[in-house]
């Protein structure tokens, strides 16, 4: 799961391949990812691990890192 | 005046029985109930509607719960809701075009709904318990009994103005609630009511007093604005004043009510101001609008500009019934769609980084923001 969702984040959102990112890399809060792009993770993780995360549990807060990411797809 | 001064009689009454009762659940149930008292005795029509949508809100949400079809009964709960909303904000339209037609053929000058006006506190708790049943259709929390339910929907500290609070945050605190009166308490809740009443009746007040004394039918450019600046300034202060007395007030009764406002005029774009400014609406607007619209189309314009424009603008809706203010609400949409594709052209000109990021492009982008937002309230004037 992480690093499917490091390699979608990074070929969907990022435009500089030398960009070192982890689990922990702040996505959000450091501008790396805006917030608009939550939209479009949302659709992904539905599409790709069949998690249906709702919208009010997707926020720059708690989706910052792939980590936090990971710990809100595995409570649904 | 007459509701003020209910409002304070209410809040000391409902504070010294709220105390004295021995546990979290009968005090939830006495201010819930209290609550329902407040707004039949503010407005009759508004109470029973509050009771009636009460009621409907908690049967949809055990059938939601409990049933197969919880897509069906959502979708309807809601829908009905949305139809009871849409139904007193545009009434007075719907007179407006009866009262031309019965005129142009019956010579009749009577108004079918003269007498229906908007009743008090709707569109905070209509808002509140589409979020509920939703929440309950999403899985991010269960049912609760009517009381609380009562309790969370209309609350009277914070029924009048919000915010529109989460029925999971406000659920955590009155389920965890085991504690006694406390005097942090009275100190906090006393001194956020008097950060409030500054804002509202000193700095808003005055300010709004200053900028009718300037306009006047033929003002120069710099004193009209002056005028748009003078507004913009009371705007922020009168509801974020609001906001105040409601988090304080309610922090009387132990309670922490979301805050709504976090310096919104000192954000560099346009997006940062949304996460600031009546954030417990535009929270709502993300989740509950602009979340799902996305979802329809991954189509990059549908994403940037058609989700952005339509979600502004139901908030627009929600503030008035005039077209002013749908207007208004996609004047920010579109405010959105260029700041995103700002974003993009950023992201792709890695030589803008070296300017976009020194202080004057940062000072330059508050000033160009609080700009754009002032000039939209053209459209509330």
């Amino acid at each position: 799961m992480e690093e499917k969702l490091i390699s979608f984040i990074r070929t969907e959102y990022l435009d500089d391949d030398s960009l070192e990112i982890t689990k922990d890399t702040k996505l959000i809060s450091s501008g790396l990812i805006d917030s608009f792009s939550l939209v479009s993770l949302q659709t992904y993780i539905e599409r790709e691990f069949g998690k249906r995360i709702p919208a009010p549990k997707i926020t720059a807060e708690s989706f910052d890192t792939v980590a936090q990411m990971i710990e809100i797809i595995n409570q649904f | 005046m007459r509701l003020l001064f209910l409002f304070i009689s209410f809040l000391v009454g409902a504070l010294v029985i709220y105390w004295t009762l021995p546990n979290q659940k009968s005090r939830t149930v006495f201010l819930g109930l209290a609550s329902l008292i407040f707004i039949l005795l503010a407005d009759k029509l508004a109470g029973r509607i509050v009771a009636v949508l009460t009621v409907y809100t908690y049967f949809f949400s055990v059938l939601i719960e409990n049933s197969k079809h919880k897509s069906f009964y959502h979708h309807i709960s809601v829908a009905g809701i949305v139809v009871l909303l849409a139904f007193f904000k545009y009434i007075g339209f719907l007179d407006d075009y009866i009262h031309s037609v019965t005129g142009f053929f019956l010579n009749s000058q009577a108004h079918a709904f003269e007498k229906i006006l908007m009743p008090l506190g709707l569109s905070y708790i209509t808002f509140r318990y589409i979020s509920y049943l939703t929440d309950i259709y999403w899985g991010i929390n269960r049912k609760t009994d009517i009381y609380t339910l009562l309790f969370y929907g209309a609350l009277f500290t914070t029924f009048l103005s919000g915010p529109i609070d989460r029925f999971e945050r406000i659920e955590r605190q009155i389920k965890t609630f085991r504690i006694n009166f406390a005097p942090a308490f009275v100190y906090e809740g006393f001194e956020r009511i008097a950060f409030g009443m500054f804002k509202k009746f000193v700095i808003a007040d005055w300010t709004g007093y200053l900028v009718n004394s300037i306009s006047g039918g033929s003002n120069t450019f710099a004193e009209k604005a002056i005028m748009l600046f003078g507004f913009s300034i009371q705007l922020y202060m009168d509801f974020a004043g609001y906001s105040d007395i409601a988090i304080g007030t309610s922090r009387l009764f132990g309670l922490r009510i979301m805050e709504n406002f976090d310096s919104p005029y000192t954000k560099p774009n346009i997006s940062q101001f949304w996460r600031s400014w009546h954030i417990s609406l535009s929270d709502w607007i993300r989740d509950y609008i602009f979340f799902p619209l996305g979802k329809i189309s991954g189509n990059k314009i549908w994403l940037l500009v058609f989700v952005p424009v339509i979600s502004m603008g139901i908030c627009g809706m929600w503030h008035g019934s005039e077209m002013k203010f749908a207007v208004w609400g996609m004047y920010h949409g579109a405010g959105l769609s260029v700041y995103q594709l700002w974003s993009l052209y950023k992201k792709k000109n890695k030589s803008m980084k070296a300017v976009t990021e020194t202080g004057w492009f940062n000072a330059f982008a508050v000033l160009l923001t609080f700009a754009f937002v002032t000039f939209g309230w053209i459209f509330f004037r």
